[in-house]
């Protein structure tokens, strides 16, 4: 260890905090878009300093098409794809992924069916090899769908001791019911037991296409390679027409069948675990498409309202009321009307006043502007966290995504900063008006009910399930 | 933070499939070391290639530095240290920060407490500024009304991820087993909450004046600035910081049990549990490492044998994994898995010892050898994508071996193990009469879900 010499002596002054340097700029990482003669579009980001690569392969095989009555199918067929290949068994793939050091996972969510490959830069030909068998010629093995089958089943099971899961499945009921997005990813039992293999193989067939696809890849590679490897893996992948793309003249409403139903009041949900020792709280509302318009001016709201330790609600229910280890807010990004939640783990018997203070908040953003200050901090915290995650490959790859699911243009996140800094604080109180509702907000509280009830009449109709109920 | 089970950094490639010998796998990082003459260690970790700089700061200190009845003071302590100090007032820490869009925080394990931040680098001053107040100058600033508040905090959080999860007390309980009363592993790191309620302020002080000594604390910048400009801005907020001395590490020899423990816990769960712990030599001892690679080997990834024959082919878990926590006097090695609906514990425990008497009887086959080491690599690499996990493996080096160097030479030491070393240390302490096994069950009457 070196011992430097002496430096001068000075009286450091601590008063306020110091002033910054010259900023550095920061720019979105540089990418190339092309599109293969079959639909996929492929992004390749030739970014990182070290040997590794990320590839992300997203088909349109989301759980936003389930069907009813079979909750669950879109992830299914996707984690199906792990599965087995006409040339190789689960194993085999699992082997070659991990014996190069990687991982090759598939699985879907409301958007998109994904099969994401990290891997050794040395052996991107071999990754891509591996990731386009396993999209374009699985094989949904009979005997590995029992066992994907009976996994799912008992996962459901697990899920319905634990509150966190017992929380979203009961938000997602009250909020969307009968709309698909009523049912969470996982699907029901009920639904997951009819799956047939003929089911898995129509799904796959009209929803796991090239058409409205992309491949994403960031890393250590030369773009022309990538190109020509996707090419050579992907290209001549034809599959059957994908059904009716998303109606791009009405930008605003991407899922037009997806209206979450109108209430007269808010709903009160409880989920009865008589002995838990604390209480999972959900409060709720219907928002949005990602490709909506107000969807910025309401992601600067979830920022103001519980986005990060410094808002509303973390610094009320875990600084000053003390009733939380911590709240926050999220704010969904998906096709359809994603929700804006609010959640926490609160001491039991102030449930009350947690709710009361959420709904508070949500009414003051309606009647009152934010001001300046709040705002500002808002668009810095935003702003200067952006780059955080982009350190990392996974980080770009998720950004990558977003303009390829949402039909971004490729320059967005270069307006970045300017576009959240157009968010005033009258954008703020319009969406705010527009959006939070009181007759739309569904709560969900997870504890014991006997305790819970008495606390939450006030609010709204209560309604009491049981686990077995809302996870079945 | 402890560091995953795989993970490091180094030169050779040797034996890694496609790469030809003796080519890097891992870039060599460029470090510099400094210490100020009031014993802070200090690490420079330069890189311009992003406008971001990760601020990392390790106090030697840890659970493992209370008592038995006042556990959980050091992680209520590392709560404390984010509510203000004598010139950052009660909520200004973490405002400042996200005002200018950073992302921080801190975390208390055994044998060290961390708080870490990731800034825009034209806000380099403002990070030190918070750092180095909270060192120096935080006795001013802390009182009865802050312990308060954390400590609701505290129970909260205690209740969230322990009282209230599913399995949230196994592994509580697993160390209580593994490690004798008294030994610092013994106790849970949040702490038992009597001993969180009863805590005084007293007390808090006492812990920090002992414990926050520049002397006991390594920092660590990793991002973009000019090391020695951004060494001038070290010492300029943290050289005036009192000196102090460095408290003594708390004297406890490690333990090696000599007999099975067995424990049944009841619990609100739908599917049934296992935990088999056991404890092995302590980080930086060769055998932690050979028994961190044996944990890959075994459960990492569908191609592992614990997952292969568990979930996949006899369907007897619905997951398992197998992990190795690293620690100064000795370490925790783990097997779990979660049971299928009808499976009996006991049944699945049965499948575990199987696996751990296969791994004792020879050597690793050369394909799963390249295959966990080619997993490591890639491990070491995803891990030094970030600059904060970089700062925080150099700090964890400094630490505990006085060496930021040894991440450069972290994956060497890994790929350099032999086939047979994980043999030996199943064999030497994976032994079943050396073990602690704890079945988590469904509570009968209280743990099923009302139909």
């Amino acid at each position: 260890m070196k011992e430097r010499p002496d430096a001068p002596q000075r009286p450091v002054s601590r008063r306020g905090p110091p002033p910054p340097g010259p900023q550095r700029p920061f720019r979105f990482p540089e990418f190339e878009r092309r599109r293969l003669a079959n639909g996929l579009a492929v992004y390749a980001a030739p970014v990182g300093h070290l040997p590794l690569v990320e590839l992300e392969l997203l088909l349109p095989g989301g759980a936003e098409h389930d069907p009813p009555e079979r909750a669950g199918l879109a992830t299914l067929t996707a984690a199906l794809l792990n599965d087995g290949s006409r040339e190789h068994t689960a194993l085999e793939l699992a082997a070659a992924a991990e014996r190069l050091g990687g991982s090759l996972d598939s699985q879907a969510d409301w958007d998109a069916a994904s099969i994401g490959s990290g891997l050794l830069a040395e052996h991107l030909e071999s990754g891509l090899g591996l990731l386009a068998e396993v999209a374009t010629r699985p094989a949904f093995p009979a005997r590995e769908l029992e066992r994907r089958r009976q996994r799912r089943l008992a996962e459901l099971l697990r899920q319905r001791a634990q509150p966190q899961s017992l929380a979203t499945a009961a938000l997602t009921r009250a909020l969307y019911a009968p709309t698909v997005y009523g049912n969470t990813l996982d699907g029901r039992a009920a639904g997951l037991r009819a799956i047939t293999r003929d089911e898995v193989e129509v799904f796959a067939g009209r929803h796991l296409t090239p058409a409205g696809g992309a491949l994403l890849a960031v890393g250590a590679f030369e773009p022309e390679r990538l190109f020509g490897l996707a090419a050579d893996h992907l290209g001549d992948w034809r599959a059957r027409p994908a059904s009716p793309s998303p109606d791009v003249s009405a930008p605003e409403v991407v899922r037009p069948d997806i209206v979450p139903p109108e209430h007269a009041g808010p709903r009160i949900e409880l989920v009865n675990q008589p002995r838990a020792v604390q209480t999972e709280l959900r409060v709720g509302l219907p928002t949005v498409s990602r490709r909506h318009p107000d969807w910025v001016a309401l992601h600067v709201l979830n920022c103001v309202l519980g986005g990060k330790f410094t808002s509303r609600l973390n610094l009320s229910l875990r600084e000053r009321l003390g009733v939380t280890y911590g709240a926050h807010s999220s704010l969904a990004a998906r096709l359809g009307p994603g929700p804006l939640v609010i959640a926490t783990a609160v001491a039991t018997d102030a449930v009350g006043a947690a709710v009361g203070e959420a709904v508070t908040e949500l009414g003051r953003l309606r009647s009152r502007k934010v001001g300046d200050d709040e705002l500002e901090e808002a668009h810095s915290y935003l702003i200067g966290a952006f780059p955080y995650p982009l350190q990392r490959l996974g980080g770009v790859l998720h950004r990558l995504a977003e303009l390829a699911l949402y039909g971004l243009p490729d320059d967005y996140f270069r307006s970045h900063a300017e576009r959240l800094r157009a968010v005033d604080g009258e954008a703020l109180r319009a969406v705010a008006g527009r959006y939070l509702d009181p007759r739309r907000i569904a709560v969900v509280a997870v504890g014991p009910a006997s305790r819970l009830a008495p606390q939450l009449e006030a609010f709204g109709e209560v309604s009491i399930r049981s686990p077995k109920e809302v996870i079945e | 933070m402890p560091l995953a089970s795989t993970g490091a950094g180094g030169a050779s490639a040797s034996g890694l499939a496609g790469a030809p010998a003796g080519r890097p796998a891992a870039p060599a990082l460029p470090i510099e070391s400094h210490a100020l003459p009031n014993g802070l260690r200090v690490v420079l970790q330069p890189d311009r290639r992003q406008p971001l700089v990760a601020i990392n700061l390790w106090y030697h200190v840890g659970s493992r530095n209370e008592v038995p009845g006042r556990t959980g003071l050091a992680h209520l302590f590392e709560h404390m240290l984010f509510q203000g100090s004598q010139h950052v007032g009660t909520n200004d820490h973490f405002r400042y920060l996200q005002q200018v869009g950073g992302v921080a925080n801190g975390s208390t394990w055994f044998d060290r407490t961390n708080y870490f931040e990731t800034l825009p680098s034209h806000h380099l001053d403002l990070g030190l500024w918070l750092e180095s107040d909270r060192m120096g100058y935080l006795l001013p600033a802390l009182d009865h009304d802050k312990l308060e508040t954390q400590r609701q905090v505290v129970l909260n959080e205690r209740r969230q991820r322990i009282d209230n999860q599913p399995y949230g007390r196994a592994f509580e309980r697993l160390h209580e087993l593994l490690y004798p009363p008294g030994h610092p592993y013994s106790w849970p790191v949040i702490g038992y909450e009597p001993d969180i309620a009863g805590a005084t302020l007293d007390e808090v002080v006492e812990f920090f004046r002992t414990h926050y000594v520049p002397a006991n604390a390594v920092l660590t910048l990793a991002g973009d600035f000019e090391p020695r400009q951004a060494l001038g801005r070290v010492e300029h907020y943290f050289g005036e910081v009192a000196a102090g001395t460095a408290p003594q590490a708390p004297r406890q020899r490690p333990v090696w049990p000599s007999a099975e423990r067995r424990e049944v816990l009841p619990d609100r769960v739908e599917l049934a549990r296992v935990y088999l712990g056991f404890t092995v030599p302590a980080v930086g001892d060769r055998r932690c490492d050979a028994a961190e690679l044996l944990a890959i080997v075994l459960g990492d990834g569908r191609s592992s044998p614990l997952y292969r024959d568990l979930v996949h082919d006899r369907e007897l878990a619905q997951e398992v994994w197998a992990a190795v926590l690293p620690m100064e006097i000795q370490s925790t090695f783990l097997l779990v898995a979660t049971a299928r609906p009808g499976v009996e514990p006991d049944r699945l425990e049965e499948a575990l010892r199987g696996h751990l008497a296969t791994a004792s009887r020879g050597e690793l086959a050369a394909d799963e050898l390249e295959r966990a080491r080619n997993r490591m690599v890639a491990a070491h690499l995803g891990a030094l994508q970030s600059l904060d996990r970089r700062a925080d493996l150099l700090s964890r080096a400094t630490t505990f071996f006085d060496d930021p160097e040894r991440l450069n030479r972290e994956l060497e030491r890994y790929l350099g193990l032999g086939a047979g070393e994980p043999a030996a240390v199943a064999t030497d302490f994976l032994r079943p009469d050396r073990g602690v096994v704890v079945h988590v069950v469904p509570a009968v009457g209280g743990g099923r879900t009302a139909g």
